[in-house]
């Protein structure tokens, strides 16, 4: 369970949350909308406690994260798995060698068993003829997969943190990652938590949104809520999604 | 007390509470106006020193990251010794052919072997050499990391428990502080070839003899003097460079001031450094002025 209770956050003097509120489940399927540089990414960040709120409360599993140290934030963190905007790959490292990164420092594993476990991993997101490419090499969509095989090494998890999975892609590829988030987040039984721009690739993931604006949520509520929802702000954002949907 | 001697006194204190409270008020609105950026810098200041420190403390603490290390000193030593010898050739041939050319015209020509020597193994050579390495290593440093941040790959290391410092800025320290000496040393040799090659075969020279008159000049002295330097302009270069990399903020702009600021700052630290050390050295060396 994640409670944010009345986070305030600025960077410097530029407030980015002013007082957001919401409680998740760790197995629902939640998108985080809104506008670049509305917040999103931020509330990311605070979940995971690599910076800490000015003001309110983060709760999560029932243990408030504000003031914890590095190490004892260790076991809160390995209850996520994450892909950061992006993808973040170790650009110095070749693609078998950044998914092993993490099995080799954390978990320790013997060679054979990481590159067995690394070419497994890379064939069930996709892109098992990729291994010896170094990112720079990658397409996006490739960079994307990549990314969540190494999120996917550390083993299993109580929830999927994407933040923007599909930024940057063709409808096509974006189609691929929509569809192997899904499918990662039915065979392993856990929930979600997806930021993005993009109404429609929400709207296909999840059953709960969240809007942010000027760092306030605006909006907090299930599908049929979404469509029938009288706030301007959203109301706009959603216009595109309401004409694909009647279709 | 007379009425004049109550006047002046009174007038005399009088001045002294405005002038306090003038100073009160300005150093008020100073505090102020400035209240923002010297709080920021004080917080850089402070976090510039932990990084010092943490990049000391936690060298022996495990895990070890050789093969990062490794990969730093492959990057920060071999790829520089031919930028660093390059550098040092020419100016110790610029060096050598200078004082001939003054040294002739006084009948001196013989001492140039010896102020050569005492001015590279001293000086020039941990000089040039850092500052070559600012522009190859330190800036090198400060933008992979910077960009290491902007990519959310600090981020990853640290949610998966990997200490930022210990993964990536001890690497850099390490590689420098051992690398930076090996480099002065290759330096060194080099600007002395120069000025052999200048002084023998352009100021006709006996070559003999400007070799002697070095390794007259290797005395313990100058050799401590100049070779304490590099480990320490090694350490403050590369902490440095880390440090604005890993205060990279907002963007490609961002990259840029912050390899910017790396670089600047490092040649200017250095260069004060060399003076303090050169002062501090000479005192306890005994030599006097
Ligand atoms: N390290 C930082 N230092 C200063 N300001 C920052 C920093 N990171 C983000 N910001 C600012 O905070 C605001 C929110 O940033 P955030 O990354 O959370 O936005 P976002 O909603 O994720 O946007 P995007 O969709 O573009 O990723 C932005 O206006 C950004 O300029
Ligand atoms: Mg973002």
């Amino acid at each position: 369970m994640i409670i944010f209770d009345d986070v305030w956050f600025s960077y410097g003097d530029r407030e980015v949350l002013k007082g957001v509120s919401f409680q998740a489940d760790f197995h629902e399927r939640i998108a985080v909308l809104g506008e670049s540089g509305g917040g999103k990414t931020t509330i990311l960040k605070l979940i995971l406690g690599l910076i800490s709120p000015d003001k309110g409360k983060i709760i999560i599993d029932g243990v408030n994260i504000n003031n914890l140290s590095e190490e004892e934030l260790i076991p809160i963190r390995r209850k996520f798995s994450i892909v950061f905007q992006e993808g973040a790959l170790f650009d110095s490292l070749p693609v078998k060698e950044n998914v092993a990164f993490l099995m080799r420092e954390i978990l320790r594993l013997p060679d054979e068993e990481i590159y067995l476990k690394v070419r497994e991993l890379l064939q069930r997101v996709g892109v098992s003829d990729a291994e010896e490419l170094m990112p720079e090499e990658l397409s996006g969509g490739m960079h994307r997969r990549v990314a969540i095989a190494r999120a996917l090494a550390i083993g299993k998890t109580k929830m999927f943190l994407y933040d923007e999975p599909t930024a940057g892609l063709d409808p096509v590829n974006s189609e691929r990652i929509v569809a192997l988030i899904r499918d990662l987040a039915e065979r392993e039984s856990i929930g979600f938590m997806i930021i993005t721009h993009v109404v429609y690739v929400a709207w296909q993931l999840c059953d709960r949104f969240i809007f942010l604006k000027d760092g306030q949520i605006i909006f907090d509520g299930d599908k049929r809520e979404l469509l029938s929802t009288n706030i301007q702000p959203v109301k706009d954002f959603i216009k595109e999604l309401l004409f694909r949907v009647s279709e | 007390m007379t009425i004049q001697k109550r006047r002046g006194l009174f007038l005399g204190v009088n001045f002294f509470l405005h002038s306090l409270n003038s100073f009160v008020l300005t150093y008020q609105w100073f505090t102020v106006k400035y209240e923002a950026e010297i709080k920021r810098m004080l917080y850089d200041i402070q976090n510039f020193y932990l990084i010092c420190i943490n990049s000391l403390v936690k060298i022996f603490k495990r895990p070890l990251y050789i093969n990062d290390i490794i990969e730093q000193m492959e990057y920060a030593g071999a790829s520089s010794v031919f930028i660093v010898s390059l550098v040092c050739l020419f100016v110790g041939m610029a060096l050598s052919l200078q004082l001939s050319a003054e040294l002739s015209s006084l009948g001196l020509k013989m001492y140039t072997g010896k102020i050569v020597g005492i001015a590279v193994i001293r000086e020039i050579g941990p000089l040039v050499t850092a500052l070559v390495f600012i522009g190859r290593v330190g800036a090198g440093q400060a933008a992979e990391i910077g960009s290491m941040i902007l990519g959310h790959q600090i981020d990853t290391l640290r949610v998966y428990g990997i200490d930022p410092i210990k993964k990536v800025v001890i690497p850099r320290v390490v590689a420098s502080v051992f690398m930076l000496p090996c480099l002065t040393i290759i330096g060194d040799l080099v600007c002395l070839f120069g000025g052999y090659y200048i002084a023998v075969f352009v100021s006709n020279q006996s070559g003999s003899f400007y070799w002697s008159s070095i390794i007259e000049e290797l005395t313990f002295e100058n050799v401590f003097s100049g070779s304490i330097k590099p480990f320490i302009f090694g350490y403050l270069i590369s902490c440095i460079s880390c440090f604005y990399g890993l205060t990279t903020r907002g963007g490609a702009k961002g990259l840029r001031t912050s390899t910017t600021k790396a670089v600047v700052t490092s040649i200017v630290v250095v260069i004060a450094m060399d003076f303090v050390l050169t002062r501090i050295l000479l005192y306890a060396l005994g030599f006097s002025l």
